[in-house]
């Protein structure tokens, strides 16, 4: 979804907040929160927790430090039966395995990110929408989060690939840098 | 309900996952404990892997070709994780734009910077400008590459060696390695 948590390359934020020696929670709800979503999330997905963070409202995600929008996701995650329910079972196992097709891109490859745009969920960047770059590597293979966030279920494995993209084309010419990022096969296609 | 503050909304929450049976207060302490006094992985795991690989190039070797299966050796991993090598041509400096993942596998919780708006807005954006706020000067001819965890796989900078520290141990090389540096927002400490 084309929502406010999708930051990268956004103008208008200021100098990074840099806190010395800052404690683990800065109050104490924070982490018993923290450990509350953590089991929520056990016999989930974190996809299903991300995109549910991701429905906060803009103006109310700016405005809010980061275990508040957790705080937020757990509230209306302990309305969803299958959360409540999964909370005290033993954690799922992290899924495995191998891709369920053979990979259809190798590195070296010139790629072109899709334009997924719906409202479901997506790690699909805006900044690399539609733009071309260089497959690195075949860097994991995960289930898709689309999927994932929408059924807080893993499904089939999928390989995932690492693109490394020109900041010049992301950002325009006064970048000088590259920006790497992972990208599930179904979001990608071949360069013309 | 909109008038509460997040920590009167936080205690309805666990209360009334509580009064129904769905957590157990006490486990709720006992992981909030743990956290507090760093059982779990920490940045000073992310040191010790750091210092291996300056010193024991067979490790090293396979740190970088299969990072989940190396660092699972030294600590339970959840997610598939991947280091990164900075030479003295290519510097990474590791990013989530999308929400706050970051090598907690390896250096425990994120700070608070690396999670902040400005940090996901601006570092894929403007990254020189960004490791100027953290004190850090990258000479425009090393190539810098920011790498955004858009996906489960975790990642972890491994920082140049310092100079100066021939026939150093381990444990002395793992004191210098800071955690800035193992994201990429930081330099290991001189000797």
């Amino acid at each position: 979804m084309d929502g406010v948590h999708d930051m990268g390359g956004m103008h208008g934020f200021g100098p990074v907040p840099i806190e010395v020696d800052e404690p683990v929670y800065h109050e104490p709800w924070e982490g018993r929160v923290a450990a509350i979503t953590r089991r929520m999330v056990a016999n989930s997905t974190v996809d299903r927790f991300r995109y549910t963070i991701e429905q906060m409202p803009p103006a109310e995600y700016l405005d809010s430090r980061y275990y508040e929008r957790w705080l937020w996701a757990a509230e209306r995650l302990a309305d969803e039966p299958d959360i409540i329910e999964g909370m005290a079972a033993p954690p799922t196992p992290p899924p495995a395995g191998e891709p369920a097709s053979a990979p259809r891109f190798a590195p070296g490859q010139r790629v072109r990110v899709g334009n997924p745009v719906t409202a479901s969920h997506t790690r699909v960047p805006r900044y690399i929408r539609t733009r071309e770059g260089t497959v690195v590597s075949r860097s994991s293979v995960w289930p898709h989060p689309t999927e994932s966030a929408a059924t807080g279920r893993y499904g089939a494995m999928e390989q995932v690939y690492t693109v490394a993209f020109d900041g010049r084309d992301l950002f325009g010419p006064a970048a000088d840098h590259v920006v790497v990022v992972d990208v599930w096969e179904r979001d990608l296609e071949e360069a013309s | 309900m909109t008038q509460l503050t997040p920590e009167q909304r936080a205690e309805v929450l666990e209360r009334h996952l509580h009064e129904h049976g769905h957590i157990d207060p006490d486990g709720i302490d006992d992981a909030v404990s743990a956290r507090e006094r760093g059982d779990g992985p920490s940045p000073a795991l992310g040191a010790s892997i750091v210092a291996r690989a300056w010193t024991d190039p067979e490790f090293k070797a396979r740190l970088l070709a299969d990072g989940t299966a190396t660092v699972s050796e030294l600590a339970r991993q959840t997610v598939p994780i991947s280091v990164l090598e900075d030479t003295p041509e290519c510097h990474h400096v590791i990013v989530c734009t999308l929400c706050s993942c970051y090598p907690g596998g390896v250096l425990g919780d994120p700070p608070t910077w690396y999670k902040s708006f400005e940090y996901r807005s601006r570092v894929v954006r403007e990254p020189r400008a960004v490791l100027a706020e953290f004190g850090m000067d990258v000479d425009e001819r090393v190539e810098l590459r920011v790498v955004d965890s858009t996906s489960e796989q975790r990642y972890l900078v491994l920082p140049l060696r310092p100079e100066g520290t021939d026939g150093w141990t381990v444990e002395q090389l793992a004191a210098l390695v800071t955690r800035d540096s193992m994201i990429g927002t930081g330099r290991p400490l001189a000797p």
